[in-house]
């Protein structure tokens, strides 16, 4: 039983080990790909409004970002981080009128770009390191998806409260 | 690369049914998507197997985009008209793409150290497919926001006058208010001064009130506050026999309603503003 335990607990780090290499990738070159996503997001066209946004202010944003989600992705309860952190963060994007599917394929983008990285860092090459990839894969979408359910809710909500307002000077 | 990705849509497609039901039944005991827990189970499962069907043509087309909009507007719709609010339709599509990653782990699909590299590809192309709809059904879900919005403004709009005349519509309603004001003027000198009386001539002050209001919001009450002034000043000079009472009750009211009206209509800008 004890051994059992030993075992299950070992596999468990040695799990966590094998997911988190891509998110300590993404914290340490964080400015770098960062700077990517902003190339990035200023050109495709499903991301308009970040067109005209300064540069500064977006590489900061994207940097925020990777940081933070090295903390959620570490977190026992990675959900509750999430509502934490990225509420703030839809919240400032929502005043700063940024569309929500403006918003949503930016994360989107940042999530690519940690990928792309990581690809062209070579770092899943061999074939072990194939099966750390799946892992790094499966909890990285896992932790976007829970960001972007948490940034769509509070644009709703926002968006909601706004109206609600307005109904009620109308009354 | 197609034909590693092509062994994860090739199953997608036999096991559509099975991988729909088990995606209804996920979604609809799901606490971040209570709004589907009342819905009809066959219409839930019905949206799971088009999707998973579609998969095939949405991953192999040229432009998997465009391809991807013929799934995309119909959930968006669909969804919409039962008021299923956005981020729990956004989430029911997560748990569509986790529920057929699921199906193909359980199924053992990709197993042995190549078939994990084949994992990883179809993984890429799988979640680029769904980045698609997710951004499509937002889209949607806000041009449908918007149209309702606009539907429910379209009379208040249309006299909003926006973009008229060749983008000159402020010009123009500058010079309709001056017409609309000129009318005015002459009216009360001619009921004061030539007929010598206070006839409710003054009901019609309430067109240029109002659509002052609508047209410049909180601004538009100067209108009235002319208006107002008016009156009291043609009865101060021309109709002094007659008790001032009710041309203050008159002038109040122009105040009141361009006021009440140019506070309503900032909210409506508002609303404008945000959708």
């Amino acid at each position: 039983m004890a051994i059992a335990l030993y075992d299950y607990s070992r596999k468990r780090v040695t799990m966590k080990a094998f997911t988190s290499k891509l998110v300590d990738l993404t914290q340490k070159n964080a400015e770098a790909i960062a700077l990517q996503w902003a190339k990035d997001v200023k050109t495709n066209a499903k991301t308009y409004t970040y067109h005209e946004a300064s540069d500064d202010k977006i590489i900061h944003q994207a940097k925020d970002f990777y940081n933070n989600f090295q903390m959620m992705f570490l977190n026992e309860s990675p959900y509750e981080q999430a509502e934490e952190i990225f509420e703030k963060y839809a919240e400032e994007r929502y005043r700063e009128g940024i569309p929500l599917h403006e918003a949503l394929y930016a994360l989107i983008l940042m999530r690519r770009h940690m990928w792309l990285y990581a690809e062209f860092q070579a770092m899943f090459n061999a074939e072990l390191e194939h099966r750390q990839a799946v892992g790094s894969l499966s909890r990285t979408i896992l932790m976007f998806d829970y960001i972007i359910y948490v940034v769509a809710r509070k644009f709703w909500k926002l968006m909601k409260l706004e109206l609600l307002a307005i109904k009620k000077r109308s009354n | 690369m197609q034909s590693y990705a092509s062994k994860l849509i090739d199953l997608i497609e036999s096991k559509a049914e099975g991988i729909a039901k088990q995606w209804a039944a996920d979604v609809m005991k799901h606490e971040r998507t209570p709004s589907y827990h009342s819905l009809s189970k066959d219409m839930v499962i019905e949206q799971g197997i088009d999707f998973y069907k579609l998969f095939r043509r949405i991953s192999l087309a040229e432009n998997s985009y465009e391809e991807a909009k013929t799934f995309s507007w119909k959930y968006a719709e669909d969804f919409y008209r039962k008021k299923i609010p956005l981020h729990e339709a956004i989430y029911a599509l997560i748990l569509m793409r986790r529920n057929l990653w699921l199906y193909a782990e359980f199924q053992g699909t990709f197993v042995t150290a190549l078939e994990k590299q084949q994992a990883v590809e179809s993984l890429n192309r799988t979640i680029l497919m769904f980045d698609y709809v997710s951004y499509q059904i937002i889209e949607k879900y806000q041009e449908l926001i918007i149209g309702s919005v606009e539907r429910r403004l379209g009379a208040i709009k249309t006299l909003m006058m926006k973009g008229q005349i060749g983008g000159k519509g402020s010009t123009y309603k500058v010079g309709l208010m001056t017409i609309f004001l000129l009318v005015a003027c002459i009216l009360t000198f001619y009921c004061h001064a030539t007929l010598g009386t206070g006839i409710i001539f003054t009901h019609l002050f309430y067109i240029p009130i109002i659509l002052a209001s609508i047209w410049w919001g909180k601004k538009g009450i100067f209108a009235a506050i002319f208006l107002g002034v008016l009156i009291l000043t043609s009865h101060a000079l021309f109709l002094k026999a007659l008790p001032f009472v009710d041309d203050i009750i008159r002038a109040i009211m122009f105040v009141l309603i361009g006021g009440v009206i140019g506070w309503l209509m900032e909210g409506i800008k508002k609303v404008e503003e945000l959708y």
